[in-house]
């Protein structure tokens, strides 16, 4: 089961991200755990400049901008296939 | 019988000054600015600008490079508050931090153009040179007032601002496009305000709903208000179009392009042509004059076309399109309450008590600025139609400059945000400092508005930087001095 972790505040963007996620979760039909950070400490522990970013398994795989659908759901593949 | 009469006053004040508003000012600058903003947080790698706020990064570049980050990467608070707590946790510490708090809400591309646009370009310049040289001036201060905490900091890795990524070609050069096409439509000079060639529209009735318009939506030329003209009313259904198309076009974006997608960007394009054209309705038509204006917003959208088409790829476009739609939704509803707000305010205020209060350049004026700006919040940009509104009741322009350089620096909302990243003592002392310096800009530039010599007013600038940068370089030297000293006694 894949964890996935969708960092920001809770600006238009993140939210953006975390439906885009949730449907690219969907599509593939896997088990997996989608969780909003929200909390700025927990946010800046992953070395980042921008949110929304997206950690999949705890590896940042996105951050700064919104992926677009395909990608991630190569990312999610990509997670799958190295789990 | 009296209140309803007061009351329809008011509301006939809120919606004529937001008819004006729409009609006059939004179109040719603020509606190319939200593309701009929207270019410059999809297509500038925040690298570009963050690599240079590491901790071993000299001074003399850090805080600059504080500024410039300010400038194009944060235009909402969605970009703002995580950059400022990546550069105070993990970059050169609290002076780079808070330059960038600073300079990023007074002088992002979209509070400068729309000053510009609205009040005037000497404003606009003005709040952009201050806010870069008190920004720079309060985050050494801070740097040194809280010099023991930010050593703390040093433990912390570098690894974020190591990654080098730099800005593609074509990219920079639709930027660029995207910014000709603003000042293009925007800049009053002769070349770009004068008619070539008039043609006319056989179209009757302009004439008549021009004089319906100005009857429905009457206003006091004297006063500073503005009336609705026909083509402003065309420009308002216009705009309104573009909000319809763009609902259906860009907020599904990430999904697919449509259809309407294309047709919000075709009609944003019509709006900015009809926007630039001058028109004069007669009894027997409607004269059309195409100004050197329409030609260089005619040229911009050309190369803009094919640059997008041709030059960045789909994912740039995608992101492009929904950065600014992005902004466009966040901001302008607000815009639309605050305008409609300050016209309701305007009838109530007598203009007496703004000449008193802040009709003269003085250390009171500046404050009372000062203070207003820290005790009322506004949402983003709504600061602009209320300086405008105090300007037209009689605010001289210098508390005016105090008091836009302190309400968009002092919302309680950023003095929140700051106080959960940096502690309520760090905040407070920073509020107190903002207000110290945009009471002292006030003064500067209205001295310069009043009629003192440049020379004078960069002699006081240069000196009072002068003095700061020379305590600073002191307090600083004394401190290394102690610090090699403790390092020496304890070897």
């Amino acid at each position: 089961m894949l964890t996935i972790k969708v960092l920001g505040s809770g600006c238009p963007n993140c939210k953006k991200l975390e439906a885009l996620t949730r449907q690219a979760v969907e599509g593939l039909a896997i088990e997996a755990e989608v969780i909003k950070v929200t909390d700025y400490n927990n946010i800046m522990a992953y070395n980042i400049m921008s949110t929304p970013a997206l950690v999949i398994n705890e590896k940042l795989v996105s951050y700064g901008r919104i992926p677009s659908p395909a990608e991630i759901t190569t990312f999610l593949t990509n997670a799958l296939a190295s789990e | 019988m009296d209140v309803l009469d007061f009351l329809s006053k008011l509301l006939y004040g809120g919606l004529g000054n937001l008819a004006a508003y729409l009609a006059a000012h939004v179109l040719l600058c603020l509606l190319p600015a939200f593309y701009i903003a929207g270019a410059m947080t999809a297509l500038i790698p925040k690298e570009t600008v963050t690599r240079f706020l590491g901790r071993n990064t000299p001074k003399w570049i850090s805080y600059p490079a504080a500024a410039l980050a300010g400038s194009v990467l944060a235009v909402c608070s969605c970009t703002i508050v995580p950059l400022f707590a990546g550069i105070y946790k993990k970059g050169a510490g609290l002076g780079p931090a808070i330059t960038f708090l600073f300079f990023a809400p007074a002088a992002n591309i979209l509070a400068l153009v729309y000053t510009g646009g609205v009040i005037g370009a000497d404003l606009a310049f003005a709040r952009l040179f201050l806010s870069l040289a008190f920004g720079i001036g309060i985050g050494m201060i801070m740097a040194l007032i809280f010099r023991k905490d930010d050593a703390a900091h040093d433990k912390a890795t570098d690894d974020m601002f190591a990654a080098k990524k730099s800005m593609r070609r074509v990219a920079l050069v639709f930027l660029l496009v995207l910014v000709a096409l603003l000042l293009s439509g925007t800049l009053k000079i002769g070349l770009l305000t004068d008619s070539y060639t008039t043609f006319t529209l056989p179209v009757s009735g302009m004439d008549r709903l021009q004089d319906f318009l100005y009857n429905l939506v009457p206003y006091d030329a004297s006063k500073g208000e503005e009336g609705v003209t026909a083509q402003g009313a065309i420009l308002i259904g216009l705009l309104v179009l573009i909000g319809l198309a763009s609902w259906k076009g860009l907020e599904k974006i990430h999904d697919k392009f449509t259809a309407w997608t294309w047709i919000a960007m075709g009609l944003v394009g019509l709006t900015l042509l009809v926007a630039s054209v001058g028109t004069s309705p007669h009894a027997g038509g409607l004269d059309i004059l195409l100004t050197g204006k329409f030609f260089g917003v005619l040229l911009g959208l050309v190369v803009l076309t094919l640059l997008a088409w041709k030059g960045l790829s789909r994912d740039e476009l995608r992101d492009w399109l929904w950065e600014s739609w992005r902004f466009i939704k966040q901001i302008f509803p607000l815009l639309v309450v605050g305008v409609f707000t300050v016209g309701v305010i305007r009838v109530v205020i007598k203009p007496e008590w703004i000449e008193t209060l802040a009709g003269q350049n003085n250390i009171l004026g500046n404050l009372a600025g000062v203070i207003f700006g820290v005790f009322m919040y506004f949402p983003t940009l709504v600061e602009v139609p209320i300086a405008q509104m105090f300007l037209s009741l009689g605010m001289h322009r210098g508390p005016l400059l105090a008091y836009l350089m302190a309400d968009p620096e002092l919302s309680l909302q950023s003095i929140l945000i700051v106080s959960t990243i940096i502690g309520k003592l760090k905040s407070w002392t920073y509020v107190a400092w903002v207000a110290l310096f945009s009471t002292l800009a006030g003064l500067i530039y209205g001295a310069w508005v009043d009629g003192a010599s440049i020379g004078l007013v960069a002699l006081y600038l240069i000196l009072f930087l002068a003095i700061l940068a020379g305590v600073l370089w002191l307090v600083n030297r004394r401190n290394q001095q102690k610090a090699a000293a403790e390092k020496a006694s304890a070897d």
